[in-house]
């Protein structure tokens, strides 16, 4: 290695040593032809008494040549991939749009609903959990606060993966979108093989009975489905994480539903709330209600083994178990809560 | 010696892979049975002359596997691209390949081969991410051109049943995409501007020909019964498929899409009925992992690859300027 950086340095000194005149020369000649571009462009480009109809020809003939298929395909290549990432993960999942767009979940995060998170240290650092949550708030909102909430506070910075319901998973628009940030259409398939690769995975098992919930009965779970969270955790002995998010069920309070209005387009309810539709697209900007996130205990079922999955009972009986703990931290959160806007 | 039948050698796969048997085992070991007399590249192969939507075609195929002393068959001849001759391609896949299992069966041929496609699952909201050989084969009843393939299967499935000692394998490949392909999807990527789904970016596979090469020798190898998917490593986003390929995506409302789609097709000028837009709105994509498990056959090439090398085989010029500007 030295004898090497020796013999380079050996023929620099020679070659400078042996050629100086070169140079000087090069020097003489770049400065001749700088001043003569400099003159050439003086002339070229009058500096006075173009008025901008004359910029805008200019700038029109200039862009004629270039305003075909390929040149708007290319620009649309380069808006594309400002946004998006070339690479994905299997369910579509896109590091970079997440990246892009998590600004706007931070400010609401931090600015907006000001959300207090407690307990995430409950979930393990390695390998795949299930994160049980109340659904509620109309529009995912509530998913995407946990998602932050686990990527900030918890000491591994981990990826939710949340699985989304079919209302949103499949909505026009809505649907690329939550691939590109990591969720997947909540089906026993999608979590199974995400929990087998050690993700770390939330539901919500309310479902739409969650989201759509009436304002009357806010902080009252529903039914948690079927128990398929339950049978997923079992199957793949993940532990399962009770997670309760107080705040996100004042934040569009329904009153009342115009299902008629929602279920031609595919919607399960069109929800009617003091703002919406009544202000518009406005009406859709949720209330800066103050939030809490609360991480329970992990429940460990490794004990039960695979095949627990088909016992009914068992799983109703675990999935009632998860329901009350979530709903005793909600309760909790209740009391001790003074005002709905200031925690 | 007993020989091996390929089907429909004049297409893309059945060319390639009687070339690789040749290759592999001899040039007596291969018997290439298509309408159209074989290729040059295929001289010196023996090849028999048959039209499938004939009448009384599953005696002549069965002559064929007698005379030939055929133990294994694989059966390609299926139409890539949606036609619109429904009928004749109805007698070709279905009815053909119902000919072919009566004449394997008849023949006592050991070994069966068929060719089918990802699509039959049909593209859906409600489809899992990963589609998995015992999910259900639904696709959209107006897609003849997926139906038939479906009906193709039954056929299989029956004949599988009825007869224990033949063993069926059906390979259900994703779309093929690669250097020299020339299918509907391809054509897709021919195009500026492509028409897509408002609001819709489901994944795609792209297979490459070397891995549909690949499980096809690796099914003939293990001789192993049941349905397997064939598939690339990853799938990839349509629409970062389509700027990949710097394509201009022109979104269309999908009610609109499927009424564009069908006028076009009616008109003779698009590619696909209307049905197929449910390929590009909804996701479709299956999952490896038993050919993985059972026919020992690993894909090299993700779908994001089998684009690249498609691209850089059609548009070369196109490839290095793109090259250059990441540089």
């Amino acid at each position: 290695m030295s004898e090497q950086a020796n013999v380079v340095s050996i023929r620099l000194r020679s070659r400078r040593r042996r050629e100086p005149e070169p140079t000087a020369d090069l020097h003489e000649r770049l400065r001749e032809l700088e001043a003569e571009l400099a003159r050439a462009r003086a002339e070229a480009v009058p500096s006075r008494g173009e008025g901008p109809l004359v910029a805008l020809a200019r700038l029109l003939h200039a862009s004629g040549g270039a305003l075909n298929w390929a040149n708007l395909a290319r620009i649309s290549r380069s808006r594309y991939f400002s946004w998006h990432s070339e690479e994905v993960d299997e369910f579509g999942y896109d590091p970079k749009f997440t990246e892009k767009v998590r600004p706007i979940f931070e400010f609401l995060y931090t600015v907006w609903w000001r959300v207090e998170a407690a307990g995430v240290e409950n979930i393990p650092a390695t390998g795949p959990a299930l994160v049980v949550a109340n659904h509620s708030g109309v529009l995912p909102w509530d998913g995407a606060m946990i998602k932050l909430a686990v990527r900030h506070e918890h000491p591994a910075r981990r990826e939710c993966r949340l699985l989304a319901l079919d209302m949103f998973a499949l909505f026009p628009f809505l649907a690329p979108l939550l691939a590109r940030m990591g969720e997947v259409r909540a089906s026993q398939e999608n979590g199974e093989r995400l929990l087998r690769r050690g993700d770390l995975v939330g539901v919500f098992p309310e479902g739409v009975k969650g989201v759509g919930k009436y304002f009357k009965d806010r902080y009252k779970l529903a039914r948690f489905g079927r128990g398929g969270f339950v049978r997923l955790a079992l199957r793949t002995q993940a532990p399962i994480v009770p997670c309760a998010v107080v705040g996100a069920e004042e934040i569009h309070p329904v009153l009342a539903r115009a299902d008629w209005v929602g279920k031609p387009v595919g919607l399960p309810y069109f929800p009617l709330t003091p703002s919406f539709p009544l202000l518009g697209p406005l009406g859709v900007a949720p209330l800066p209600t103050r939030w809490s996130i609360d991480f329970a205990d992990p429940l460990a079922l490794d004990g039960y083994g695979p095949d627990a999955a088909e016992d009914p009972i068992l799983v109703n009986r675990l999935s009632e178990e998860v329901r009350s703990t979530i709903q005793r931290m909600i309760d909790g959160r209740l009391a001790r809560r003074r005002s709905v806007w200031f925690g | 010696m007993r020989r091996i039948a390929v089907t429909g050698t004049a297409s893309f796969l059945g060319a390639r892979i009687v070339r690789r048997l040749v290759e592999s085992r001899g040039p007596d070991a291969v018997v290439a049975v298509d309408i159209a007399s074989p290729p040059k590249t295929l001289a010196g192969v023996r090849h028999r002359q048959l039209d499938f939507t004939r009448p009384a075609s599953d005696q002549q195929m069965l002559d064929v596997f007698r005379e030939e002393d055929v133990d294994s068959v694989v059966h390609l001849a299926f139409f890539t691209n949606p036609r619109r001759d429904a009928s004749h391609a109805h007698e070709l896949e279905s009815i053909g390949t119902l000919g072919l299992f009566a004449a394997a069966a008849a023949a006592g041929v050991e070994h069966v081969v068929l060719r089918s496609f990802t699509a039959v699952y049909g593209a859906r909201g409600q489809n899992p991410n990963f589609l998995t050989e015992d999910w259900p084969l639904r696709p959209n009843p107006a897609l003849g051109w997926a139906c038939d393939k479906l009906e193709a299967e039954q056929h299989a499935a029956a004949f599988a049943r009825r007869y224990p000692r033949m063993t069926v394998s059906v390979l259900r490949f994703a779309p093929l995409f690669g250097p020299r392909v020339r299918n509907f999807y391809t054509a897709v990527f021919d195009r500026r501007v492509v028409p897509v789904v408002m609001g819709y970016d489901p994944l795609i596979q792209l297979l490459h020909p070397e891995d549909a090469l690949a499980a096809l020798e690796a099914a003939l190898a293990r001789a192993r019964g049941g349905a397997f998917n064939v598939v690339p490593k990853t799938p990839i986003p349509l629409l970062t498929a389509l700027h990949l390929g710097d394509k201009l995506p022109l979104p269309i409302p999908h009610p609109l899409a499927y009424a564009a789609a069908d006028a076009l097709w009616a008109a003779g000028l698009g590619g696909a009925p209307g049905a197929f837009v449910d390929y590009a709105r909804f996701l479709c994509v299956a999952d490896g992992a038993k050919a993985e498990r059972e026919l020992g056959f690993v894909p090299r090439f993700r779908s994001r690859e089998a684009l690249t090398a498609y691209l850089e085989y059609r548009h070369p010029r196109v490839e290095r300027r793109a090259a250059e500007v990441h540089a």
